[in-house]
């Protein structure tokens, strides 16, 4: 029988699931929308995973839950992001000492100790500014896909200005450039900007020390990517798949349960 | 199935209960005893001389107080709206939006709102806002406003603002005769402070037994418990019911029974309480071993009297208040209740209506980490106003920040 070790994460807008063998190597990872059904679209995406390789639930010997849906979710263990963040990072970059995670509903900045272990964290406080649902509601204001974002922007020769705070207000903002006549990718560069100048901020009062690891669904944005290098005047990592690293780390603590 | 209690429950508790219904029903009736008695009643800041004004047998009414059973009962959203409704900014503190509310409309606040007062006196070492606020209540009652100036201390005391003060205090006493009718009785006030002090004493020797492990009180048990403090202060039923508080937390200690089950993690606690989630907020803790052992807000009412004559004492005591010091001070206050009572860690509260209490926290946690190693954590927050408080982000934090103790 196959030894499996699962990490589920229930963000506010999607769910991951990461499968380990006791070995800690990556078996099998997948995401989806979750949303309102959260746990039921992890219940079967774990389930999924599990048949396209073979494996039964039986085969599953510990599974850790984080992200927002984590405390309902029936696993034999609930972890916060924060530290689910921190094993997975350690993990995958060992001199990593600095994570930024740009999520759906919340960005956090996470100081790692050279052992790996969290030392300081800070969050966005009750405010979509600088976090993945501020994009969408830009991308749905100027009609163009979340994933097209970074592409616009790289074409921008200049950034617009977005200088409101507050994702509403920088919506009608938004709209305002548009009925100016402003070119998209200009807006666009300049949403990327606006992003990655908040969460510099929340780097900054945690502090930035190299090296410095990007995750989450933002970090697939290279807009984003390139403000917040610039922001910040350090290089950013990034792991290939940068919204499963939460998941991931959860699977690692299902390994030690 | 009986639901796990994470804590042991205090006995005083009915005590409490008793004695504090006690002064609300004073408070509440004070029109068919005050006048009879001669006995005008003051809305007065958290922050105000109370021994005096009790040496003119003047009945004190704490609006902050109110405001914190108002938030406890769950009216303050409400309330807060009305004085909203009528232009006060959602920016302005909480304790005093719910009080205007209350006041506007009485039928909305938990114990029929306040009764109305003869008087009102502010001191201005707790915040600015109580001199705006209680000039508003003046006006709406036509009602005079005695205030108390306490100049802000960026170092230690000085001789010029000791002066200041003491020269106001000796002001006010001529307009409290004037307004009671009675002249100032020196051997009273001296009365009232020799019970305040004695009351201060017991609950600064109650909360001490903290520094032991475990911890026999809890930051609920704290808050709920500081209420004699604040508005019995320099009475017999003060000091009665701080002689049983006392002996409850002294037996507790010598049994070594904690407050809370597994005693695991030890914090120290800054700002004013969540009033409106108080044992919800804290059972994220008590669930998983935390306990606070002490804290920098009802430690505020802990403070020895300061020497010399009553009125000297009385400048000095009132212009020394935490919220009056510099952030150096209150750097150095934590530092040490992290040192005196063992502490891991720390909790900030950063309160979006305590300005001069929040303003300064992220300088002072960082500075605080740096000179303990200790972990501190920031939660935003209000202490009245439950709709800035957000359930899942706040869960997370403290969850991660109590993850960071295990192994």
């Amino acid at each position: 029988m196959a030894k499996i070790f699962a990490g589920v994460d229930i963000g506010s807008l999607t769910v991951k699931v990461v499968l380990l063998n006791e070995d800690k190597e990556i078996i099998a990872y997948d995401s989806a929308r979750g949303g309102y059904q959260g746990r039921d679209v992890a219940t079967n995406l774990l389930e999924k995973l599990l048949a396209q390789h073979g494996l039964h639930k039986d085969d599953v010997q510990g599974t850790v839950a984080t992200g927002y849906g984590r405390v309902n979710f029936p696993a034999e263990k609930d972890v916060s992001e924060i530290s689910c963040q921190a094993r997975g990072i350690h993990y995958l970059f060992p001199g990593a000492r600095t994570i930024i995670d740009i999520g759906g509903q919340d960005s956090k900045v996470i100081q790692l100790l050279p052992n790996g272990r969290v030392g300081e964290f800070a969050m966005n406080d009750k405010c979509a500014a600088g976090t993945g649902r501020f994009l969408e509601v830009m991308a749905s204001a100027l009609e163009v896909n979340l994933q097209e974002i970074g592409d616009y922007a790289a074409k921008a020769e200049n950034a617009t200005e977005i200088s409101s705070f507050c994702t509403v207000f920088a919506e009608s903002e938004v709209i305002t450039h548009v009925s100016a006549g402003k070119p998209k990718e200009e807006i666009l560069a300049g949403v990327c900007y606006s992003v990655a100048s908040r969460v510099a901020t929340l780097a900054q009062r945690v502090g930035i020390m190299p090296d410095v690891v990007f995750t989450g669904g933002v970090a697939c944005n290279e807009g984003v990517k390139k403000a917040l290098a610039q922001e910040i005047n350090q290089p950013l990592l990034t792991y290939e798949e940068p919204v499963i690293t939460a998941a991931l780390g959860a699977a690692l603590y299902a390994v030690n349960l | 199935m009986t639901k796990k209690r994470n804590y042991r429950p205090l006995r005083s508790a009915d005590k409490l209960k008793k004695t504090m219904n006690r002064y609300y029903g004073l408070t509440t009736y004070h029109r068919y005893w005050g006048k009879i008695a001669k006995r005008p009643l003051a809305w007065v800041t958290s922050g105000a001389p109370v021994e005096l004004l009790r040496a003119f047998k003047i009945h004190p009414a704490y609006p902050e107080q109110y405001a914190a059973i108002y938030s406890t009962n769950k009216a303050t959203a409400q309330l807060c709206q009305v004085a909203e409704g009528e232009g006060y900014s959602q920016d302005l503190c909480s304790y005093a939006r719910s009080n205007i509310g209350g006041v506007l409309r009485p039928d909305l606040a938990p114990l029929g709102g306040m009764p109305k007062p003869d008087l009102l006196v502010a001191c201005n070492n707790i915040c600015g806002t109580v001199l705006k606020w209680y000039e508003v209540i003046a006006r709406h009652y036509d009602v005079p406003l005695l205030v108390l100036d306490t100049p802000y201390l960026t170092h230690e005391m000085t001789d010029h603002a000791k002066e200041y003060v003491l020269a106001q205090l000796k002001d006010m006493i001529i307009q409290l005769e004037k307004i009671t009718g009675r002249p100032l009785d020196e051997k009273e006030l001296a009365k009232q402070m020799e019970i305040s002090s004695q009351t201060t004493s017991l609950w600064k020797k109650a909360r001490q037994y903290c520094r032991e492990l475990p911890s026999p009180l809890n930051a609920p048990d704290l808050f709920i418990h500081m209420a004699p403090i604040v508005v019995l202060r320099g009475t017999k039923a003060g000091l009665e019911y701080y002689k049983a508080f006392h002996e409850e937390v002294e037996e507790r200690y010598k049994e070594k029974l904690g407050a809370v089950e597994n005693e695991r993690i030890r914090l120290v606690w800054d700002n004013i309480a969540i009033w409106p989630k108080v044992f919800s907020f804290n059972k994220m803790f008590t669930e998983r071993g935390g306990c606070f052992v002490t804290d920098t807000y009802s430690g505020g009412w802990a403070i020895d009297l300061a020497p010399g004559s009553p009125l000297e004492s009385l400048a000095a005591t009132y212009t020394e208040v935490f919220l009056n010091r510099s952030p150096e001070f209150r750097y150095r206050q934590l530092v040490e209740l992290i040192r005196e009572y063992n502490a891991d860690g720390f909790v900030m509260h950063s309160n979006r209506s305590c300005k001069p209490y929040s303003l300064v926290q992220e300088v002072i946690r960082r500075r605080v980490t740096e000179e303990t190693g200790v972990p501190g954590l920031m939660i935003e927050a209000d202490m009245a106003d439950p709709r800035a408080y957000a359930e899942e982000p706040i869960r997370n934090r403290v969850q991660a920040f109590l993850e960071t103790f295990d192994d």
